[in-house]
């Protein structure tokens, strides 16, 4: 496989690009969901390919092809340099890359379960188990879906800069959503779990913990009431803290998007939050969804400090972003697999631990919210940010109170990450998969913080 | 792009088909499918990057005893085809039975399809698509120095379908696609707007770059001087991006029979009541002339159809795929859909295909003329946090204009829409006549009184 792959990287040079990387891939993956008991789906597949990039004249040529046979990648190359060429003609600020120290790798995956051991008969046991809890927990649950995803196999990267890394991927995930009914209300919860480590991610988040969690969190917003709107304080838990730090604040420092002008572009050096926040973006959490050793373009990963005591000192880069501000590539740029060429992703986001108790962060407030767990969050370009709220409460008078469902918060980044004026010293991961073209595995998390104001919608 | 040999894709599921039947499932599918893609990337302002995409794969859904296993390879040879087949098998027995299981579809004729396929797509060169996007970005710079082209785009797809099972169904398809899309934003000193969208796709090869790449920055540079607004209950004018984004985790949720099956839908039940304004009425259109979901035959080899949803505000009829129809004895509505960037690794899902709202009479400019206070929403962001079983939804508005004495008077920033779809739809008072595509959704403006806005100020 690699001579294959070298050969190509050179007849790519031949041809006169000034860079080239082909990354090919073996995959095996099996999927289940369960739907309210039903095994709807076992399946497994197995996917080879390529994806060939070249950059010839200061613009980029990708093609990627779902064969792995040295004639049909040869063919890739041919094509990704005259793609490239016909774009250059178009480029007016060619594209250059940030130097790296060529690295030569194995890294093997050294899970002590490999889900390719484990049975489709067990992974379907250990659904249906979280299934039963569920269902079990009270009788106004009506529906549960339970997805299961686990990718193993073998990552190979050439490039013309002398790095030859091979990598072992090995993903297990799950998503468990609820819903509950009664009378006219309903109510839906989910949860993803996601490790890097191996299948024995269940042997902790067994079926039944992580059933009763989602249970339970779908059967309290049944007697639960919609928000007031408007302007409150806000205690924020680690899970929304999590969606937030990635949401709102990580994509705007993701050097590409802030290069297109999102309202972090002049801000490098400047105080963006309160003193209380430092956030990191972490490749290097031991066996967390978003870890790997190496990105789709050979840069080792790290700990990258975005902001550090409210200043923002970082973003996250690839070779070509890194280049053209002058700074250090992050190991941030990752494919979803050969289909796609590398772009700039979050791996795991966390705001940092500080020394509050969860009681110190309420006691203060009068009337406010505690966001306890999120439903989705999206933001954009110039910081508005928008997270729904699946378990929320009240806090009256320092104490929490009822229990709020449909929440919702939104505002902008900056305002907000400058409102946070304590934070807990306990600290969560939360698994995830984010969308931007194509579907990286991420985590994000934080510890508890507390906000001086945020905006609730919802509770139509 | 490569035309494949369709015997050879449809002697390919045969054989798969044959194999899992051989190793003793009751029945057999198998989806193959053959996509490739060229596309030209606008980022930052440049033409920067050329991506062209091939791949090509087989699904098998084997059933045993009730129990279905599903194995895909994107690997195409005899002994490939062969394995997946025989996992697919073990997969079933390694599954649990479902009582509602019956059986796969069994042939039927399909329906008429125009405007799916056009040889002018196949045969573009990636130098023309190169010169469409720059032309797209010439329109972008030329507007207005302030507007930045953040990112966008042109790119041609081609996609071939065989669906084969063991009750005989045997279909072909293919189909091509056209696109160009453009995002900007707008800078004036401290004043950066948010992002702003134009798209035109299409299934032949015509379509307008000039028209998206103006009206792409016409959106940002008016986004600029954004002002805060106080809170309020206002008629709201949804443009077809807003109220796809708004409809797709809500109403088209719904009404698809799965959600309603397993109680996850508000609209249980509820088959011949009114859940909509009289002047709501919607298709959803799987044979539509030129449609972006339109095919002859869906995910499962089931012929694609037109399907009334909602008949002047009546609820109609939920959507179907095989399975949810077999369990309560209906007819499949085609809606079984196997779609990304590889539809063969993927089992059938329940999805609408063209959800068609039935065009008004108003020119866009008579939608905003007869608004004394209000917003014109061309985007949402935040929808997919809406509640899938209630409707109810929470959304920021962006970009968003006020209307004030029937003008679109200035850039509104930061205003929340809250509220439950269904009250959207009995509150709909004016259809636009400016129909157009916006991926499952073909509709034209839509105007909705008394939606409640959490302004800033």
């Amino acid at each position: 496989m690699k001579d294959m792959l070298a050969k190509s990287v050179d007849y790519g040079r031949s041809l006169g690009a000034e860079y080239v990387e082909v990354r090919a891939q073996n995959l095996f993956k099996t999927l289940l969901t369960t739907k309210d008991g039903r095994v709807e789906g076992a399946k497994d597949g197995i996917e080879g390919g390529a994806g060939v990039r070249v950059l010839v004249n200061g613009a980029w040529g990708f093609v990627s092809l779902g064969k792995l046979d040295s004639k049909l990648v040869t063919e890739a190359v041919d094509e990704a340099v005259r793609l490239a060429k016909a774009t250059s003609l178009r480029v007016k600020k060619p594209v250059k890359l940030a130097d790296v120290k060529a690295v030569e790798d194995r890294v093997m995956a050294n899970s002590r379960k490999s889900p390719q051991d484990v049975s489709m008969e067990e992974k379907i046991d250990v659904a249906l188990a979280m299934d039963k809890t569920i269902f079990g927990y009270d009788k106004r649950i009506r529906s549960c879906t339970i997805s299961y995803l686990d990718v193993t196999g073998t990552n190979y990267f050439i490039n013309s800069d002398g790095t030859c890394i091979e990598q072992d991927k090995l993903y297990v995930w799950s998503r468990i959503l609820a819903s509950a009914r009664e009378n006219s209300i309903y109510a839906s919860a989910r949860e993803e779990i996601g490790s890097t480590s191996g299948y024995e991610i269940f042997d902790t988040e067994t079926p039944e913990k992580v059933g009763t969690m989602v249970a339970k969190r779908v059967v309290e917003q049944l007697k639960a009431k919609t928000p007031k709107g408007g302007s409150f304080p806000a205690v924020i838990g680690p899970n929304v803290v999590g969606v937030f730090m990635h949401e709102a604040m990580g994509h705007l420092a993701e050097a590409d998007l802030t290069l297109s002008g999102s309202v972090l572009y002049d801000k490098l050096g400047k105080q963006i939050a309160s003193d209380a926040v430092t956030v990191y973006d972490d490749g290097t959490v031991e066996g967390a969804f978003g870890s790997f050793k190496y990105d789709d373009e050979g840069v080792r990963t790290q700990k990258t400090a975005l902001i550090e005591k409210g200043t923002l000192t970082g973003l996250m880069h690839n070779r070509e972003t890194a280049c053209k501000l002058n700074m250090e590539p992050t190991g941030n740029a990752r494919a979803e697999d050969f289909r796609f060429e590398p772009i700039i992703r979050m791996r795991n986001t966390y705001l940092a631990a500080g020394d509050s108790t969860f009681e110190e962060l309420i006691e203060d407030v009068d009337f406010g919210y505690y966001l306890k767990s999120f439903r989705g969050g999206q933001a954009n370009l110039d910081g508005t940010f928008q997270v729904g709220i699946q378990e929320a409460y009240e806090i009256v008078k320092g104490k929490l109170g009822d229990a709020v469902r449909s929440a919702s918060i939104s505002g902008n980044t900056l305002e907000t990450l400058h409102k946070v004026d304590a934070v807990g010293r306990d600290f969560e991961l939360w698994s995830g998969r984010c969308g931007k073209g194509q579907i990286a595995f991420i985590c994000d998390g934080g510890p508890h913080i507390r906000v001086g104001e945020v905006i609730i919608g919802g509770g139509a | 792009m490569a035309e494949p040999n369709v015997s050879e894709l449809i002697d390919f599921g045969k054989r798969a088909v044959k194999v899992a039947v051989g190793r003793g499932a009751e029945e057999a599918e198998a989806f193959l499918s053959m996509n490739s893609g060229t596309s030209i990337d606008i980022e930052r302002g440049q033409i920067v990057r050329s991506i062209k995409r091939m791949d090509q794969g087989l699904g098998v859904r084997a059933v045993y005893r009730k129990a279905v296993g599903f194995s895909y390879t994107n690997t195409l040879t005899d002994k490939n085809i062969e394995e997946a087949a025989a996992r697919a098998f073990r997969a079933a027995r390694a599954s649990r039975p479902n009582k509602n299981w019956l059986k796969f579809p069994s042939p039927k004729s399909f329906g008429e399809t125009k405007d799916t396929y056009d040889k002018r797509i196949v045969a573009v060169s990636s130098d023309e698509l190169v010169e469409t996007a720059a032309v797209m970005l010439g329109m972008v710079e030329a507007y207005d120095k302030r507007v930045l082209a953040v990112d966008g785009g042109v790119g041609t797809a081609l996609g071939h379908t065989v669906v084969v099972n063991s009750h005989g169904v045997e279909a072909y398809d293919r189909g091509t696609a056209v696109g160009c899309s453009m995002e900007t934003i707008a800078r004036d000193g401290a004043d950066v707007t948010p992002a702003c969208f134009e798209l035109n796709a299409e299934r032949v090869y015509d379509i307008d770059p000039e028209a998206v790449g103006t009206e792409a920055a016409r959106q940002a540079v008016s986004s600029l001087k954004a002002k805060k607004i106080e809170s309020g209950v206002f008629p709201v004018i949804f443009t077809q991006a807003a109220f796809h984004s708004l409809l797709y985790y809500t109403l088209i949720n719904a009404v698809k029979a799965d959600y309603v099956q397993r109680e996850r839908s508000a609209l249980k039940d509820k088959i011949g009541e009114k859940v909509a304004s009289d002047l709501v009425t919607v298709y959803d259109d799987g044979l539509l002339d030129g449609g972006l979901l339109t095919s002859k035959f869906d995910g499962e080899g089931v012929p694609c159809q037109k399907t009334l949803v909602i008949d002047k505000g009546v609820l109609k009829n939920f959507l179907y795929d095989n399975y949810t129809a077999n369990k309560v004895g209906a007819e499949s509505t085609g809606n079984a859909s196997r779609t990304g960037l590889a539809p063969y690794a993927s089992t059938p899902v329940l999805e609408a295909s063209n959800f068609t709202f039935k065009r008004g009479n108003r020119t866009p400019e008579e939608l905003v003329g007869e608004v004394d206070e209000g917003l014109l929403v061309y985007g949402v962001q935040g929808a997919h946090s809406s509640n899938p079983e209630s409707g109810e939804f929470s959304v920021v508005a962006t970009p968003v204009w006020k209307i004030e004495g029937g003008n679109v008077a200035y850039a509104v920033r930061g205003v929340m829409l809250t509220g439950v779809v269904f009250d959207v739809l009995r509150n709909v008072s004016a259809l636009g006549n400016n129909v157009r595509k916006m991926e499952q959704l073909v509709a034209p403006w839509i105007r909705v009184e008394n939606v409640r806005a959490v302004g800033r100020k």
